[in-house]
């Protein structure tokens, strides 16, 4: 939303910097984008007069112009532009000037200097509508009117002596009201603590316009009620198209608009002021374009039909269909309602009659339709802004005064005006305490009382504490007291406000565990080589289905930025193994990546029927070091080093190949396939399975280009967390000295460590003696053995005393005996 | 084809089954077959020289993608047999060589270690913590934030939605409801997530971040308490005195609404590249619960009042780490994350 500053204090008769009113609309109003001092770019830019011309001796393209600049001595300046006659009048950048184009679209604006071209000094520069910035010419020297005064600073002549602000349109998005520069004029006067006072014609709703003359058919029919408030038009005759008046088209360019014709730019003008769109047709074409030909033109605002289409204002055919508001002759639509009109009935320069519309249209509709068809425009962005349908009468009136003082313009129909259900103001009572206590602030009521007339609320009732007040109907975004707590805050200065910190009891904040859980995982990792890493959410098919995973369990998005961004992934581990091989072919040869983050299956779904989310903590190990043994191992140690120091006993590793898969949850299911099946294991903890840790896939690690020695570990966080961790108490610590006795026993290949570590455990822990159970190696004669040794390292004590040989023997024939019967061991 | 080339082609292919490293040292290694026939090139007459170079070319090419095929194969490790997965370590594993936790520098991401400290922050002022979803419904990314359906508010969040119908959260807003539910006031709850924009990446947005809400909800809880609660929070974390500024903004789930500003911790307002040489950094959105949020929230906001507030955790790292573009956040370069 830009505006001027010098209409703005036209307006609210403000009297203060350009700073100051930047300052006020940041810290009372919201965001602006930009701001722009016109009379600094236009300085050192001059009206000037053609006195002679001729042709460059050496240079067929140039001309040789010299002006008359209000100086004394003409000045020579050289133009690509032979097409300037002598009298014309132009803008004249003398050296020194910047190019106005260039201070907004280059880094350094351009200088002019006084140069030689071709032999021939040029000494300055006459400048192009686009050079000046005010248009988008750039073949041809801008020509300026024939009364304009030589010598005259060019911004002044062309009323740019001017400051614009650009206001963000975000910070406004629940004030329409602020879409014109009228309701901003009042903001900006109230804060600067005067009372604004709306001009009366902004008030005026009063139908006085007659017919003056040549009485023409006016028939409109509002078929979208719901979605059409208020519709009012009026015809006019004896209109001459033609060029704005200098004043007018400098206002628009002002505002960003492109001056187009008198009629076209006075709406556009009016609707800038107000905040209200208007829209001009042209009335022959009304009449002459409808197929059911009539005397009248008849209108009717109706919702389009399929297969209805309309060319545009812009040159483009936009496909209609039932949900998009139209604005129809008898039979076909002639503009898209609020958005954009149509070009059939477009105002050109032979229009002598036009339809002026006045309406207001439903935010939601107007904002549908614009995304629908993909067309942002001026009218279509303060409709959805939602505007106050009475605002519809006063303006229409503004802008037939204003085409009357420009052309010969007359009324020829009444105002038609369809407002079937009046907006009133909306009355609202505020508690003055409450005010106080919201915002934090000590204000009297006087203050209050004040700013809120200032705004324009009309008070309605006051007492000590109560005060009831009517919202403006203007005012759409205020509907409950505390948008006008807000108003009050917002006028006085927040800043104003003081930093108060509340006062709280002493209830601890509640423990989260995950959270905490999340934090130690990653203290452990980070300290034993492992960098944690934070990947996108986002994956596709190729990258699922080369770590072997289904692509179908993954959420779909609707609206993707790219195809590789366009599914939910399923797992973390694909997002680390890209990384992984990114890392090795950055030159890294041995890393664990890591990550925390919440991997979705589709359909695996909460007690909500939301997406289930659980935390999962999922890594990467890999070294490019020719090894024998399986990475397996590694994961497992990794693992290992997280649950020991979380104090986490009892876990259980069930090789994948051996686990049945009914006992496997969904996302174990989905992730189970990236693991080679004998070198990876399910990891449970009673009934809870906390995950999978082990090889990658030979076939995945092909694809990524992963060394053999590349190891994956995922484990289910909340389920991690759903473990109850033993509070050890106390045992007594032996206090005699321990024996130690080292067995190597031969079983077969199908016997588990463990199982054999748990016997000779239980057997070395009871009553009378405690025992430790180390592992000193694992032997295979060759791969295809039957068999395999385990040497067990065992260290004994006694509770009461130290341990002889003869115990020592007693238990250790005890732990063989047991191994023996249970597992066929052979003790070597 | 040159005779003697025509002899190495025949035996490539009798070789085919040899291991890479074989091949390798037949072929191109300094005596290979291949490295002869190349310095033979010499010794050919001129007028075959050209015929000759085109053989050796083709030769080469077949070398070549035969190495490559091999190379890749020899990546693909096949076990034998199963593991004992009990084990400590594996059948035959050399004392020396038993996995041990590796001796290299680990680290945490820089943002999360942010997240860590922030948080760490409000829980010792009293505030709960409640990771945000990352997939969510409408309910609470929009409605129960007072954004009716058609709400023009919905167009400033370029939101991602799934086929099914679920929206990934624009902002931890989206478990503000959850908080106001989970608890009867005082409410104090800070709600750390990944948040997801539908909009092109550049050093300085991502379709990705992280986000941090907090709400404090308590009878009588005032914008000034707001403004000394954010105050005293960023003071803790930026470890220097600050001087804020409140700007009015647009939220729908606030009223009133206001942009959070900093004066520029780096330059003393002097002006630096991190406050775009204003000394002014805008640094969130906060504001007063709307009463239809607390309502929503099953809160009578005729008792209680409260406010929230949500900022990107990236940029707040990237300000505080000097990180010059969003994506190595999300990059995962080993060059990055080990400088943390």
């Amino acid at each position: 939303m830009k505006i001027s500053v010098n209409l703005l204090k036209q307006l609210g008769k403000i009297d203060k910097s350009n700073e100051e009113i930047v300052t006020g609309i940041k810290e009372h109003i919201g965001e602006v984008e930009s701001y722009q001092d016109l009379s600094k770019d236009y300085s050192d830019i001059m009206v000037a007069e053609i006195k002679e011309k001729k042709d460059h001796p050496d240079a067929d393209k140039l001309g040789v112009y010299q002006l008359d600049t209000g100086e004394k001595k003409l000045v020579q300046v050289l133009a690509g532009d032979k097409t300037l006659v002598v009298g014309d009048k132009v803008a004249y950048l003398k050296p020194g000037a910047k190019v106005p184009y260039t201070i907004y679209t280059e880094e350094k604006p351009f200088i002019i200097q006084s140069r030689e071209m071709r032999g021939l000094l040029s000494d300055g520069m006459m400048g192009s509508e686009k050079e000046l910035n005010l248009g988008n010419d750039h073949t041809i020297v801008m020509r300026l009117p024939d009364d304009a005064p030589v010598g005259k600073p060019f911004a002044e002549y062309y009323e740019l002596d001017d400051f614009i602000i650009d206001v963000e349109n975000k910070a406004l998005t629940n004030r329409g009201d602020l879409f014109g520069i009228l309701g901003l004029a009042r903001e900006l006067t109230v804060i600067f603590g005067k009372p604004f006072v709306t001009p009366a014609w902004y008030t005026d709703d009063t139908k006085n316009l007659r017919e003056e003359q040549s009485c023409l058919g006016l028939n409109i029919i509002n078929d979208a009620e719901a979605l059409c408030p208020r519709y009012t038009a009026i015809a006019m005759d004896n209109i001459v198209v033609e060029e704005s008046p200098l004043w007018l088209k400098s206002a628009l360019i002002k505002f960003g608009y492109k001056p187009i014709n008198n009629i076209v730019d006075i709406t556009n003008y009016i609707s800038q002021l107000s905040g209200q769109p208007l829209h001009a047709f042209d009335y022959d074409k009304v009449i002459s374009n409808d197929p059911n030909k009539s005397e009248t033109a008849n209108i009717t605002i109706r919702m389009a039909r399929a297969g209805e289409s309309i060319l545009g204002l812009d040159s483009k055919v936009h496909e209609l269909n039932d949900r998009i508001m139209v604005i129809c002759d008898s039979t076909n639509p002639l503009a898209i309602a609020g958005i954009m009109g149509g070009s059939e009935t477009e105002v050109d320069n032979n229009t002598q009659r036009i339809i002026l519309e006045s309406a207001n249209f439903d935010k939601t509709s107007i904002r549908k339709t614009s995304m629908m068809l993909g067309l942002t425009t001026d009218a279509g962005t303060k409709f959805k802004h939602a505007l106050d349908p009475n605002q519809c009468i006063p303006v229409l009136k503004e802008a037939v005064r204003m085409i009357k003082e420009s052309t010969t313009g007359t009324i020829s129909s009444d105002i038609v005006d369809l407002y079937p259900t009046i907006s009133e103001p909306k009355e609202i009572t505020l508690s003055l305490s409450n005010v106080n206590t919201h915002l934090g602030i000590d204000l009297q009521k006087d203050t209050i009382v004040q700013i809120l007339k200032n705004l324009e609320y009309p008070i309605v009732k006051q007492d000590d504490d109560l005060l009831t007040v009517l919202a403006p109907t203007w005012r759409k975004d205020v509907t409950i007291k505390e948008d006008i707590h807000e108003d009050i805050g917002r006028i006085y200065g927040y800043n104003n406000i003081d930093s108060i910190l509340p006062l709280r009891n002493l209830i601890p904040a509640k423990d989260n565990q995950i959270f905490a859980l999340k934090k130690k995982i990653r203290q452990i990792f980070a300290d034993s080589g492992a960098n944690e890493t934070d990947t996108h959410s986002f994956t596709d098919i190729p990258t699922l289905e080369k770590a072997n995973l289904d692509a179908d369990k993954a959420y779909k998005l609707k609206n993707a930025l790219a195809p590789e961004l366009s599914l939910m992934r399923t797992s973390l581990i694909p997002s680390l193994l890209v990384k992984t091989q990114m890392n090795l072919q950055e030159g890294y040869d041995k890393f664990i990546l890591f990550e925390m983050n919440i991997p979705h299956i589709q359909g695996y779904e909460d007690e909500n029927k939301l997406p289930k989310e659980d935390w999962h903590l999922s890594s990467v190990i890999t070294s490019i070091e020719k090894r024998s043994d399986s990475a397996y191992y590694i994961a497992k140690r990794y693992l290992e080093k997280i649950l020991s120091t979380l104090n986490i006993q009892d876990i259980e590793y069930t090789l994948l190949s051996e686990f049945s898969e009914e006992n496997l949850s969904e996302e174990i299911k989905n992730s189970m396939y990236m693991f080679d099946r004998n070198t990876s294991a399910i990891v449970t903890a009673g009934d809870i399975v906390l995950g999978i840790i082990g090889e990658i896939d030979n076939k995945v690690k092909g694809n990524f280009k992963l060394p053999k020695y590349t190891a994956g570990l995922d484990i289910n966080i909340n389920a991690l967390n759903s473990i109850d961790i033993k509070n050890n108490k106390y045992t007594e610590m032996p206090k005699y000295p321990e024996s130690r006795v080292d067995l190597c026993v031969e079983v077969n290949n199908d016997i588990q460590y463990k199982a054999l570590y748990d016997s000779i455990y239980k057997d070395i822990n009871n009553d009378d003696i405690n025992g430790k159970v180390t592992c000193l190696d694992i032997y295979k004669e060759s791969e295809k053995a039957d068999t395999k040794r385990i040497t067990f390292s065992l260290a004994i004590r006694n509770f009461e005393k130290t341990l002889n040989d003869k115990d020592i023997k007693s238990i250790t024939q005890k732990v063989i005996k047991r191994l023996e019967s249970n597992f066929q061991a052979k003790i070597i | 084809m040159d005779n003697n080339l025509e002899k190495i082609q025949v035996q490539l292919q009798k070789d085919i089954d040899l291991p890479y490293d074989e091949l390798k040292t037949k072929y191109i290694s300094t005596n290979g077959l291949l490295t002869l026939a190349m310095k033979a090139i010499a010794s050919i007459p001129n007028d075959q020289k050209a015929a000759y170079g085109k053989g050796i070319n083709q030769l080469k090419n077949s070398v070549t993608e035969l190495l490559d095929q091999k190379k890749n194969q020899s990546l693909i490790y096949s076990p034998n047999n199963r593991i004992d997965p009990t084990a400590p370590f594996d059948v035959n594993t050399p004392k020396n060589d038993r996995p041990q936790v590796w001796d290299i520098k680990g680290t945490k991401h820089p943002l999360h270690k942010e997240v860590e400290k922030l948080v760490e922050i409000f829980q010792r002022m009293g505030f709960d913590v409640m990771e945000s979803k990352q997939m969510d419904d409408d309910y609470h990314m929009f409605e129960s934030l007072n954004f009716p359906v058609g709400h023009p508010a919905r167009d400033m969040y370029d939101t991602f939605w799934t086929e099914d119908g679920f929206v990934l959260p624009a902002h931890t807003s989206t478990m503000q409801n959850r908080a106001l539910k989970q608890s009867n006031p005082p409410i104090r709850v800070v709600l750390p997530g990944r948040v997801f924009r539908h909009e092109a990446t550049d050093a300085s947005h991502g379709h990705t971040f992280y986000q941090m809400e907090g709400i404090y909800v308590d009878k009588g809880i005032s914008l000034a308490n707001m403004k000394a609660t954010i105050k005293t929070f960023l003071e803790a974390y930026l470890e220097t005195d600050l001087e804020v500024r409140i700007q009015p903004s647009f939220f729908p789930f606030t009223e009133p609404d206001c942009e959070f500003v900093i004066s520029c911790p780096f330059c003393n307002k002097t002006g630096c590249s991190t406050c775009g040489h204003s000394g002014w950094i805008e640094l969130m959105g906060c504001g007063m619960i709307h009463p239809n949020v607390l309502t929503q929230g099953g809160i009578d906001p005729e008792i209680y009042s409260g406010f929230a507030w949500g900022f990107g955790v990236d940029r707040l790292t990237m300000i505080k780490l000097a990180i010059n573009d969003i994506r190595y956040l999300r990059d995962s370069n080993l060059n990055f994350l080990r400088q943390f």
